[in-house]
């Protein structure tokens, strides 16, 4: 298959890209190149600008300054999403751009299907077949008149590729693919990727995993905090050295990890045996009084799942909760009444309401007191907003502002504040800190550990390594929703927490 | 065989079952004459239905088309009676009314982004009252029932042989509609914009041109229902077509096409027509109250509705359910 | 209250204002007492219909069966005191009763079954329009007793007509339900983010079976004194008041995707319904180009509150109204 080329060994050169939003630089002077027919991985932690970067090649946003040529193009400024597709750039999403309704054969050739020269009509014969060759050509077993939501995901991701491949794509780029996969379609997957880069395509992609970091790619780049650090060539790839350039902190005194202690104490929450099919499995801990249980792992490893679980939104399978010592039936009624908090993962999506004041947010979690005989005194809600706004230090210091004005420090400060002045026993926290300042950082941190020391116990998840290993007394790591490892004592490293999120336990794979 | 087909063999089923349920239970039922006003009646909902449902596979929803009808039987019994234009120069020009509408239509909805249903429902008061503007007058300013007598005019209203001009309309464009949707990339368009407007838009479809086009179609359908409608009546009144459309919707919702966009398909909308029209003369022909009707169109469109969410939910539920256990199953092997 | 609060709090009454001198200078008629009380019939029941109306989109449905409710609940009451002998005061209590058992039948079908809002009230007022059609014979009986419940829309007491005392009361009740109460609060919360309110304890399916429910009752209420006022039941009483109702709570400043609406606001815009189609009439345009006028100002509400001035689109905010782009 011709794909979009020009002469020349490399494809995609990026130079000097830099980019902030509203703060600090979230891309620094980044030199990045892919060459035709590599497999190139980007890798570094969250924040470290991987998204924007892939962002800024693909035209769904500018920017600030550097150079990209593709294919021996000029990329303008103002790059799009039609243009970036037109040069033979695509990105493979999961489920984004897949009609549901419609056969494999359809969605590859949407907006182009063959058509009988006569009456411009679908020549729907020729269209499966032409899809089936492409597909028999990669050897998938796909069939061209399957239905999209038949397929599974992996399947999905397939015809995405293939798509893309209709559509003469030179570069493909591909995000986390096989953070829903199993690990027999995501060798599948690697196989593709191969035939792809047989074939003259080029493919660059994100990952966390390093054992596909290790296995399948020709370069890897790193970047850390917007900057890039490295690129390494296959042959110089080891997985434990790129973690340490992914972190790469200084290794001062305080930085060579955190000691975890375990604590004493009554057990607020005992969970045994926790089990949702295909989100997490088997998993059991104990949680005490006044203890930060930190939860690590990659995107996908069912942490969410499994405190969502705990929570009572989502259901579970099997297994059983026992909370202050007495078997517990999650449900968000029970949870509220029995003085335990939840701050979700997406803050804008799940957490606030947005054209609501922030006197309403604090107030809706806080109903249940602030009720009687039906009515909310107007009054006493004002002074539990004014209680939360001051002790989170909200500003501007307005209660009847809308929350969605505020910034995402203040945002997230609300979000936590209108559980931390009810009285708990247990808050669990998806993620608190993302996108939020370092000031606004620093100020949750120390809630959070004020709360550990007053006794509540909390659970905590977080993909920030240096946030999770600081705050958590003890660690555990999930990985392909179960409990890979238990870090409770001595000292952890982030490169720990990483390299067994990773599944690179004790020096082996996972 | 696909849920569709199954669904349409239901309903075929169904309606031999109460067509030989009614022949049984009254003898004029199963006449030559009342079978093929059975099919007259379901055309006429019918034409406006096939519109209607290439803008309910978008998803979107249009409120306009009685008031439409209204607008375009004053507009063609004003040619009559005004003018010398010939029927079938004026015709064509009355299907006008429906493009310009449709186009106010899809361009309230693209450019503002407004709920397509406060839209058409605005539109359709706008139009009730454009009607009774236009309609003709006698002299002393009261509105005039004016008696269609042009026989060109009136063919339309008309049979050929049994079966009435308007079936076979009815049918013709049923067939065309349905190869367009099925057969032509504008055709494929409307189905994606309907499913999944982003993924449309990341594949190139424009979305704002597709959701007008609908509307457009939708408009025109009920143009030219307004002139079957008024040569079937011998009459237009600016009130015709007003309150039709529940029954549209309803032989859409039977017919398949759910209010979520992304799947339906013409015939089905048929069929669905063509049932409702049998119910609706069977309860004539049983002589039930007619007061009965509207009890029976919307208790239909809910069940039709709540059946197929649930069903929905129940498949979707199932293979959730099917993946994570194959999901956690292969897990197993790869952690063991 | 700062000077931009200020100046959008007062936008709605000065539009008021302007259209009212508007009308003035149209037609001398219409400031006179006389031309005014005509309208008030109207202002009270499109108003009294909003107040509980109002609830639907707050929480990110919609309404459409409440003329249908309205004209229903006219004719049972009719029925339980004329037929059935019961005493008038019951029977109002029973049928605003019935209002609310199908508004929260409605709400139940909505919630439990996932069905969007205007499909199922759509729906409902067909089907209930066939039942009172049924019930009522197709006819249109008159009301001549009992005296006490026509003297709720044609009484006076204190020197104003009933209507006005019930619909004032009603605009208070809904607004301290709305602003004061726990209901309130909730009902907002699910329309500005499902999500969001879930996660802090709300109940979304039961705070919305409750707004239909509400809904439903104040239909039941208006329905009531429309049948008092006009002294007839009629199975299609208060048809089409459905588009004068959004008119009036979309131009108050309800948001039809959820999380915002103002009771008060909501009684200016019926205001300014009534106040149109008054000005129709006194022009001498007949009742039927009155929805004509209704359209337009609707579409302009909308295109200025959404369209210019564009609102964040919720995590469930219009799903139960609109699914395109």
């Amino acid at each position: 298959m011709e794909t979009k080329t020009a002469a020349g060994r490399v494809l995609l050169d990026c130079r000097g890209i830099s980019k902030s939003y509203t703060g600090p630089q979230v891309l620094d002077e980044v030199d990045f190149s892919v060459d035709r027919g590599e497999i190139h991985a980007l890798v570094g932690e969250n924040g470290a600008g991987k998204s924007t970067l892939i962002k800024i090649v693909t035209g769904v946003t500018d920017r600030d300054s550097g150079e990209i040529v593709f294919a021996g193009t000029a990329i303008p400024r103002s790059h799009s999403k039609k243009a970036a597709q037109e040069l033979g750039i695509a990105v493979i999403y999961q489920e984004l751009s897949l009609i549901p309704g419609m056969t494999v054969a359809q969605n590859i050739y949407l907006t182009k299907e063959p058509r009988f020269r006569a009456l411009r009509l679908i020549d729907i014969r020729r269209m499966n077949a032409d899809a089936q060759a492409l597909i028999d050509r990669y050897g998938f077993p796909l069939k061209a008149t399957d239905r999209i939501d038949r397929l599974s995901i992996a399947q999905r991701q397939t015809v995405e590729i293939l798509k893309a491949l209709s559509d003469r794509a030179s570069l493909m780029i591909m995000d986390e693919p096989t953070s829903s996969l199993t690990s027999a379609e995501a060798t599948r997957l690697f196989d593709i990727i191969r035939k792809l880069k047989a074939e003259g395509i080029s493919v660059l992609y994100i990952s966390h995993r390093m054992e596909e970091v290790f296995d399948l790619s020709d370069r890897v780049t790193v970047l850390r905090d917007g900057r890039k650090v490295a690129t390494l060539e296959k042959g110089k790839i080891n997985p434990a050295e790129i973690i340490r350039l992914m972190i790469g902190r200084d290794l001062s005194e305080s930085d060579r990890g955190h000691r975890m202690t375990r604590k004493a104490g009554e057990v607020v929450l005992d969970v045994r045996s926790l089990s949702s099919p295909g989100l997490f499995r088997d998993i059991s801990f104990e949680l005490h009084r006044g203890e930060i249980l930190g939860f690590g792992g990659l995107v996908g490893s069912g942490r969410t799942e499994l405190v969502r679980a705990i929570y009572g939104i989502d259901g579970y399978d099997s297994g059983s909760v026992r909370y202050l010592g007495k078997d517990y039936r999650p449900s968000v009624r029970a949870a509220i009444a029995g003085g335990i908090g939840f701050v979700p993962e997406e803050r804008r999506l799940q957490g606030i309401l947005a054209p609501i004041s922030v006197a309403r947010n604090i107030g809706v979690a806080n109903l249940d007191v602030l009720t009687t005989a039906g009515m909310v005194s107007g009054r006493r809600e004002l002074e539990f907003a004014k209680r939360g706004i001051a002790l989170m230090n909200v500003k501007p210091d307005l209660p009847d502002m809308p929350v969605g004005s505020l910034s995402g420090g203040n945002q997230q400060k609300v979000v936590l504040g209108k559980w931390l002045i009810r009285a708990l026993k247990l808050l669990i926290i998806d993620e608190p800190t993302v996108g939020i300042d370092i000031g606004a950082k620093e100020e949750i941190y120390a809630h959070i550990e004020h709360l550990a020391a007053q006794g509540v116990a909390v659970i905590l998840v977080s993909s920030d390594l240096p946030e999770l290993t600081r705050l958590a007394d003890r660690i555990i790591v999930l990985r392909k929703g179960r409990i890979i490892k238990e870090f409770d004592e001595g000292v952890v490293s982030e490169e720990d927490v990483l390299l067994a999120s990773s599944g690179i336990v004790e020096g082996e794979r996972r | 065989m696909s849920l569709a087909a199954l669904r349409r063999l239901i309903l075929i089923g169904l309606m031999l079952a109460i067509g030989a349920a009614l022949a049984i239970a009254d003898h004029v039922f199963f006449t030559m004459g009342n079978l093929m006003t059975i099919l007259q009646q379901g055309s006429l909902t019918g034409i406006l239905a096939i519109g209607f449902t290439l803008v309910m596979i978008t998803a979107g929803i249009d409120m306009s088309i009685g008031a439409v009808v209204a607008v375009t039987s004053m507009v063609a019994v004003n040619f009559l009676s005004y003018t010398k234009i010939p029927v079938l120069l004026f015709l064509p020009l009355s299907l006008l009314v429906g493009v310009v509408v449709g186009s106010l239509n899809g361009f309230f909805i693209t450019r503002f982004k407004l709920p397509e249903f406060i839209v058409t429902l605005a539109m359709r008061g706008i139009l009730s009252g454009l009607a009774l503007m236009i309609a003709v007058r006698d002299s002393t300013g009261f509105i005039q029932n004016v008696y269609i007598q042009d026989p060109t005019y009136l063919w339309f209203g008309g049979q050929v042989g049994p079966v009435y001009i308007v079936t076979i309309a009815f049918l013709v464009l049923a067939f065309f509609t349905q190869l367009f949707m099925k057969r032509t990339r504008a055709g494929t368009n409307i189905y994606a914009t309907g499913a999944n407007p982003a993924a449309a838009r990341l594949s190139g479809i424009n979305t704002t041109r597709t959701i007008v086009g609908v509307y457009i179609f939708s408009g025109v359908c009920a143009s030219l229902a307004a002139v079957f409608i008024s040569s079937q009546m011998m009459t237009a009144m600016p009130d015709l077509g007003i309150g039709t459309e529940m029954d549209v919707i309803a032989a859409v919702v039977i017919g398949g096409t759910p209010f979520t966009g992304g799947v339906g398909d013409v015939w089905g909308t048929v069929i669905g027509a063509i049932f409702l029209a049998l119910l609706k003369n069977g309860i004539t022909v049983l002589g039930i109250s007619p007061w009965i009707q509207p009890i029976v169109v919307g208790g239909i469109i809910v069940l039709t509705v709540i059946a197929d969410v649930w069903y929905k939910d129940l498949a979707e539920a199932s293979a959730a359910r099917t993946a994570r256990r194959a999901r956690d199953a292969a897990a197993d092997g790869a952690a063991a | 209250m700062n000077v931009a609060k200020l100046k959008a709090a007062l936008r709605l009454p000065a539009v008021l204002v302007a259209l009212m001198a508007v009308l003035t200078i149209v037609s001398p008629r219409f400031l006179t007492i006389s031309n005014l009380s005509n309208v008030l019939w109207s202002v009270c029941v499109i108003s009294i219909l909003a107040s509980g109306a109002i609830y639907a989109p707050i929480t990110g449905g919609i309404d459409l069966s409440i003329g249908s409710i309205a004209a229903l609940t006219g004719i049972f009451a009719d029925i339980l005191m004329n037929r059935a002998g019961v005493n008038w005061l019951l029977a109002i209590a029973a049928t605003i009763a019935l209002g609310a058992f199908i508004g929260l039948f409605n709400g139940f079908i909505t919630t439990r079954f996932k069905v969007n809002a205007f499909i199922v009230t759509m729906a409902a007022k067909t089907y209930l329009y066939g039942i009172a059609m049924v019930i009522s014979q197709g006819g249109m009986k008159s009301i001549l007793k009992p005296a006490q419940f026509l003297a709720i829309g044609g009484g006076r007491s204190f020197g104003l007509p009933n209507p006005i005392y019930i619909m004032l009361a009603l605009i208070v009740i809904s607004h301290i339900l709305l602003t004061r109460s726990s209901f309130g609060r909730r009902a907002i919360a699910v329309g500005a983010n499902e999500v969001a309110a879930r996660l802090s304890g709300v109940d979304p399916d039961r705070t919305r079976m409750a707004a239909y429910s509400v809904s439903g009752a104040t239909a039941a209420v208006g329905g009531i004194v429309l049948a008092s006022l006009t002294q007839q039941s009629f199975a299609g009483a208060a048809s089409g008041i459905e588009l004068d109702v959004l008119t009036a709570l979309v131009v108050g400043g309800t948001s039809l995707l959820g999380g915002s609406g103002s009771v008060a606001g909501a009684f200016i815009g019926a205001v300014m319904v009534a106040f149109i189609g008054n000005g129709l009439n006194l022009l001498n345009v007949p009742a039927p180009y009155h929805p004509t006028a209704t359209g337009i100002v609707i579409l302009l509400a909308l295109i200025f509150n959404m369209g210019i001035a564009p609102r964040r689109r919720g995590a469930a905010g219009g799903k139960h109204l609109r699914r395109t782009s």
